[in-house]
């Protein structure tokens, strides 16, 4: 999230809208308690009233996936109300308007940015300019803006890109952009853009979401109170905004609103992703997708980026912060292939494997993994830390493609659904030849390392315990295996050794893998004057180490948020042979092979070249509160280490004015003291505050109410209301999931996203529609309800921890689907009985649990019925078991992070017969 | 050490029953490792109950909000919620007047001197079940044939207390809902709150147990009122235990009234009938509580009639007490 979890206490309005974190993240309701309490308005947008709706004052029913017409709705809702009215007389007085910031709308977005006059979109077919009818892709072209001068960049304003040791590309150009400062050339961003929402008017909102006209308006009245300058809201969402066909698009379009009230880069304020602990925020920023390099930074791939020249054109920008992207990669290659990785080599890029990218290649997402095993292209399969024969869509359809393997093998703690696929209640072990390895695995508490949250916290945890019986720690799993594979490949030979033999492997202490050695690559560090093996050196050996080779447990000396003082113990932790040169942070990091870092957002977070081996005495050890000395905003900059740079608020210049004062005292991170000529730094500066001249000397740069350049992740340093980034549009436009109970779209004419992820019907995976067991296509008119899917807070995810805990499982013995009173009676159906959900694909035995909390919707003048089904149960595990809710859920998904659309589909429900679930 | 209380604020609860699991872990109380062996209530009110190895449960009462409106201009916000989820703590009270503690007749339940809660030592504790049917909350549980083996309740982790620590369910509590302190500053924050959720909109609101059988040690904020949160109104200590109170020093040892559970009267070859039985010391008859009609006559036949008459008025929960074990 742009924010963190102690952040939430600053907020004036919480909206929850594809989340309901009181339930799946309730160490959100503290901090969400203490700005109810403040007086902080609370509203919940779900098809569910939840445990979150009832701490909340407002709630407000939806339809599962209709969420961009209800965004649409708030923008429209925002020109009509807060901007129209004022904007003329803010433009002529310039004063500040009590209802609407329009200094963050003109000066820190795009609004004012002229697009180029190809830009279209069309009602008519629901599509915009760019579309190629042949592949179903866009071409972005025409959303980008007009450019009003190209400015080179120069050596003087970038001398380090220009030195001789860095490898040569073509320097970026900054297109400065076309711009409207009144808002009025019809082609600006924010022109079409009330063009582009005109159509979301109330009415149509409520007829699309089945929603009540006056609870809509209350809800967009309230939430927009957070325009004015000195307030503040918070989106807070999960998984129920992004897994959907359009799941990227929603994101994009709760960012969208948040700039347009101005909400971004303040305490309170913020999109707020909530995660899961482990560890989508870890996932992500680690890369963990195939299009993806650690640290948000693109993998190779075939087209734009089949080389390190064409990486460095195609993804260094040409002004703000990510101008570095040199630094960050060629450190990434030299911590990647080590002294292997030289200037002439291109740091070893080639050995890197490329992600096909032209038009049409084959992709090999999540998805597409199990129709490429049912096809037989993937033989063999890793599968770590995850439970795809329960948690992937279309479930049966995995476990099915699983036995098309010659092996596989899953580490986990437990038999997972994944791991005893083959005696799935629908499989025939007699038919199935795929050898089946388990490697028990050390749980969190059974191994050192770091964790991270939500927030972008990464805190350091020691083993408590040592793993259980033969379990072995992930780390030590992989340095058996990679080592294995080495030796291999050095002993026989074999296709494209070089990745694996030219690797830097190194990550011992007195010769055993250890954690620590990671930590300082992720942290970066300087190549020479550090021992790595694989840079040329000697290695690490170290006195005083346990039988794991950890330091044990020590505590951060001073004062500690449960009310301890720690004094200083003996300081320990140093290297007896070896050195590493730890990086202070990523600015130090250079472009020329002499930095090496594997993760450049993590650079800082263990820093301290002293005690290398004990966290304690590191950034990511810190567990010291004192945040009233720092602004009493829950920033908290001692306890551990939040990336990037310990910055708790991202982007956080725009809590202040172009002229650099604060729009709220009492919110303040920021401040440019004009008489003093300095910057007064509350939370670590999101934007450039000062500069280091050639000699070394350390100026103050004031703001500039020109170019207060408060997104300086971006080229144009402004937030894109309109971006040309996504690959389904520049503004988010509503379309009906897959499985829609509408057979017209009532905004377009488009029922779906036009370029969603597998649901072209030439596609191949033709098995999100079809029976499992017929292999028929059936009618979707046979499937009247629109289901969800969510979790209880007694489970996590597939159960694989928390069904093996008895007390979770009396608290929450089984999975239901929950249905309305009205639904009930017309299915005959009464609470606690065994019923049976189908969709296309399969069907489940759940229990009913008849609640008040659902009611039918008045979707386009009819009567809607939804229901929503827990998932967290599957048939393997001692104390509890039930159907795998996840083999209902289509294998279909958003076109750019290739997210599952789990959260709306349509299902039938009936009776089941005698001997369902217990 | 002044008294001490939980507060318990309803409207903080997001019901996410980490109370619950943090009890049972705490105090290693025991869930069945039976595949499936749970049976699920038809709500998120698992188990139903608090029963002998759960001392602490949630509640979750689902009930329609009177003041929601589908038409015409929403005028306030809480309009807009269709339903009031009222969630609920159900575990020991822990009373100033705690009937339990006076009617044990092996000090198994005592109320810790420190403190002001009523704890348990289950070294003592002989299955009478006196104390069950002495609580006007119905709180102490017994069940035959778990792996305890004794009364269970909550003892308000004074092992915990006395150490410095929170009581278990407390610590756990991350919305904040649950605080444990000085009774007095638990009483003034409860009407912090109180007047917080008037203002809210929330008319019904109230704080409970500051009153309540002498002062109870479990102070609750209730958003929706009393019954919307399965707090019982009204508690009363019942005249037999009023009765065991005044005659325990005259006769010392032997109580001269109690109130006996199925499994004792079962020890006594008595009790043929899954009734609440009195049995009287003075006259040595067993009387069935509901109906007043005696089940085992004693030595000497006497009038039982007005007393029991007088427990009977007063005692309302016995009936639903009786009804809920019948049903299982």
């Amino acid at each position: 999230m742009t924010s963190h979890w102690c952040d939430f206490q600053n907020t004036d309005y919480i909206l929850h809208c594809g989340s309901n974190s009181s339930e799946n993240h309730p160490i959100s309701s503290k901090w969400l308690n203490k700005a109810h309490e403040r007086g902080a308005k609370w509203i919940v947008v779900d098809p569910r009233y939840t445990r979150t709706a009832e701490l909340a004052d407002i709630y407000c029913p939806i339809r599962s996936g209709t969420d961009i017409a209800f965004y649409g709705g708030m923008y429209h809702y925002i020109f009509e109300n807060l901007i129209e009215p004022n904007l003329a007389d803010y433009l002529k007085t310039g004063k500040r308007c009590d209802v609407y910031n329009f200094e963050y709308l003109l000066n820190y977005t795009n609004a004012t940015y002229i697009l180029d006059p190809e830009f279209e979109f069309d009602p008519e077919t629901g599509l915009f300019s760019g579309f190629d009818p042949e592949n179903e892709v866009y071409s972005n072209h025409s959303w980008h803006y007009e450019t009003e001068e190209e400015i080179p960049w120069t050596e003087e304003q970038y001398p380090w890109a220009y030195k001789d040791n860095v490898p040569k590309f073509k320097k970026p150009t900054f297109e400065k952009p076309k711009r409207s400062m009144d808002l009025s050339h019809p082609r600006c961003v924010y022109q079409q853009m009330k063009k582009h929402y005109s159509r979301y008017d109330l009415d149509t909102v409520c007829s699309i979401c089945g929603m009540d006209k006056d609870n809509l308006e209350l809800v967009y009245k309230t939430y927009c109170e957070s325009a004015a300058p000195d307030k503040t809201g918070m989106i807070l969402y999960a998984l129920g905004q992004t897994q959907h066909t359009y799941g990227a698009q929603n994101t994009r379009a709760m960012s969208v609103m948040q700039l347009l009230l101005g909400n971004i880069g303040i305490p309170g304020g913020g999109v707020n992703a909530l995660r899961g602990e482990p560890n989508v925020q870890g996932a992500t920023d680690m890369g963990m997708m195939v299009n993806e390099h650690p640290a948000y930074l693109k993998w190779a791939n075939t087209t734009d980026r089949k080389s390190l020249a064409a990486w460095l054109e195609s993804q260094t920008y040409s002004a703000g912060y990510y101008s570095n992207k040199p630094k960050f990669i060629v450190s990434s290659l030299k911590e990647w292939f080590g002294k292997n990785a030289t200037l002439e080599n291109d740091f070893g890029y080639d050995w890197w494997p490329k992600v096909p990218s032209t038009v049409g290649a084959q992709d090999w997402t999540h998805i597409s993994t199990f129709e490429l095993m049912d096809q037989g292209v993937i033989k063999g399969y890793f599968n770590w830390g995850m439970n795809p024969c329960h948690s992937a869509p279309n479930a049966a359809h995995v476990r099915r493609s699983m036995a098309n393997l010659d092996w596989l093998v899953v580490a986990d703690q437990v038999e997972t659904e994944s791991a005893g696929f083959w005696h799935a209640p629908d499989m025939n072990p007699k038919e199935i030849a795929t050898e089946v390895y388990f490697l028990p695995c050390a749980l969190i508490y059974e191994k050192p390392g770091t964790i991270l949250n939500s927030g972008r916290w990464l805190q350091w945890r020691y083993e408590a315990v040592a793993p259980y019986d033969e379990a072995k720690t992930d780390l030590w799993m992989v340095d058996q295996i990679f080592t294995a594979v080495r030796d291999l490949y050095e002993a026989e030979g074999g296709a494209n050794p070089e990745p694996i033999t030219k690797a830097k492997w190194d990550y011992y202490v007195n010769g055993e893998i250890s954690f620590y050695p990671v930590t300082w690559a992720l942290n970066g560090y300087r190549v020479k004057t550090s021992t790595f093996e694989g840079n040329g050196g000697k290695g690490f050996k170290a006195n005083g180490l346990d039988e794991s080779g950890n330091i044990h447990c020590q505590l951060t000396p001073g004062q500690w948020g449960d009310g301890r003082t720690v004094v200083g113990a003996e300081k320990k932790g140093s290297l007896s042979e070896g050195k590493v040169d730890l990086l202070p942070g990523y600015a130090d990091l250079a472009a020329d092979g002499s930095t090496a870092c594997a993760m450049w957002i993590y650079s800082g977070y263990y820093n301290n070249s002293e005690y290398p081996l004990n966290p304690a005495e590191q950034p990511v050890g810190r567990r010291i509160l004192n945040d009233e000395e720092h602004g009493g905003l829950g920033l908290n900059p001692e306890w551990a280490f939040s990336w990037p740079s310990n910055r708790r608020i991202l982007y956080n210049r725009n809590a202040s004015d172009v002229n650099g004062q604060p729009w709220n005292e009492a919110k303040k991170l920021n401040r440019w003291d004009a008489k003093a000529k300095k910057w007064e730094i509350v939370d670590v500066n999101d934007f450039v505050a000062t500069k280091t001249e050639a000699d070394g000397t350390v100026t103050q740069v004031a703001p500039d109410p020109k170019n207060p350049n408060s997104f300086f992740m971006l080229w144009e340093q402004r937030a894109r209301l309109e971006s040309y980034g996504m690959a389904d549009g520049p503004f988010p436009e509503f379309f009906e999931p897959f499985e829609s109970p509408m057979d017209r779209n009532i905004l377009n004419g488009s029922l779906h996203n036009p370029v969603a992820f597998g649901m072209s019907g030439a596609s191949k995976y033709d098995s999100a529609k079809l029976d499992a067991v017929t292999g028929e296509e059936h009618d979707l008119k046979d499937f009247p309800i629109v289901a969800t899917t969510y979790s209880v807070t007694e489970h996590w995810q597939t159960g694989g921890q928390s069904r093996s805990c008895p007390a979770l499982l009396e608290a929450m013995p089984t999975q239901f689907v929950e249905m309305s009173y009205e639904l009930a009676e017309e299915l005959g159906i009464q609470n606690n009985d065994d019923v049976k959900v189908s969709s296309r694909r399969a069907s489940v035995v759940v229990k009913a649990l008849v609640t008040r909390r659902f009611a039918p919707f008045m979707v386009d003048g009819k009567v809607q019925h939804q229901v929503g089904l827990t998932h967290h149960f599957g048939f393997t595990h001692e104390f509890g078991q039930g159907d795998v809710v996840n083999d209902l859920t289509p294998n279909v998904g958003d076109p750019n992070s290739f997210t599952p659309e789990y959260k709306a589909f349509m299902v039938k429900i009936e009776k089941a017969h005698e001997g369902g679930v217990h | 050490m002044a008294d001490k209380a939980f507060l318990f604020d309803t409207s903080r609860c997001s019901g996410c029953h980490a109370c619950q699991i943090a009890c049972k872990v705490w105090n290693e109380l025991p869930s069945t490792l039976e595949l499936n062996g749970n049976k699920w209530s038809g709500s998120h009110q698992n188990p139903p109950d608090v029963n002998g190895t759960t001392r602490l449960i949630m509640l979750y009462n689902e009930m329609e909000n009177p003041a929601y409106t589908t038409t015409g201009e929403v005028s306030a916000q809480l309009a807009t919620k269709r339903v009031k989820w009222a969630f609920g703590r159900r575990a020991c009270q822990h009373c100033t007047d705690a009937p339990c503690s006076n009617i044990c007749p092996a000090g198994a339940i005592f109320v810790d001197a420190e403190t002001g809660l009523v704890t348990t030592d289950d070294s003592k504790c002989i299955g009478c079940q006196y104390c069950s049917a002495a609580c006007p909350f119905e709180v102490p549980q017994y069940d035959e044939g778990t792996a305890v083996g004794t009364i269970q309740k909550c003892t308000g982790c004074v092992d915990r207390v006395h150490n410095g620590m929170k009581p278990a369910c407390v610590s756990t509590c991350q919305p904040e809902a649950l605080d444990f302190g000085d009774r007095d500053e638990m009483i003034k924050k409860a009407y912090e709150r109180l007047e917080m959720l008037k203002a809210r909109g929330y008319s019904d609101a109230m704080v409970y147990g500051e009153k309540e059988m002498g002062g109870l040690h479990v102070i609750q904020v209730l958003k929706y009122g009393a019954a919307a949160h399965g707090a019982v109104e009204n508690p009363k200590v019942s005249p037999a235990v009023a009765l065991a109170g005044v005659t325990k020093p005259l006769t010392g040892v032997v109580f001269p009234l109690c109130i006996v559970g199925f499994g004792v009267m079962t020890a006594l070859a008595a009790g043929y009938k899954r009734d609440t039985l009195v049995y009287n010391t003075d006259t040595k008859d067993t009387i069935i509580l509901e109906t007043g009609e005696v089940a085992k006559t004693g030595t000497r036949p006497a009038d039982t009639r007005g007393w029991t008459d007088a427990v009977f008025e007063n005692l309302p929960f016995m009936a639903a007490n009786r009804k809920k074990k019948g049903g299982e």
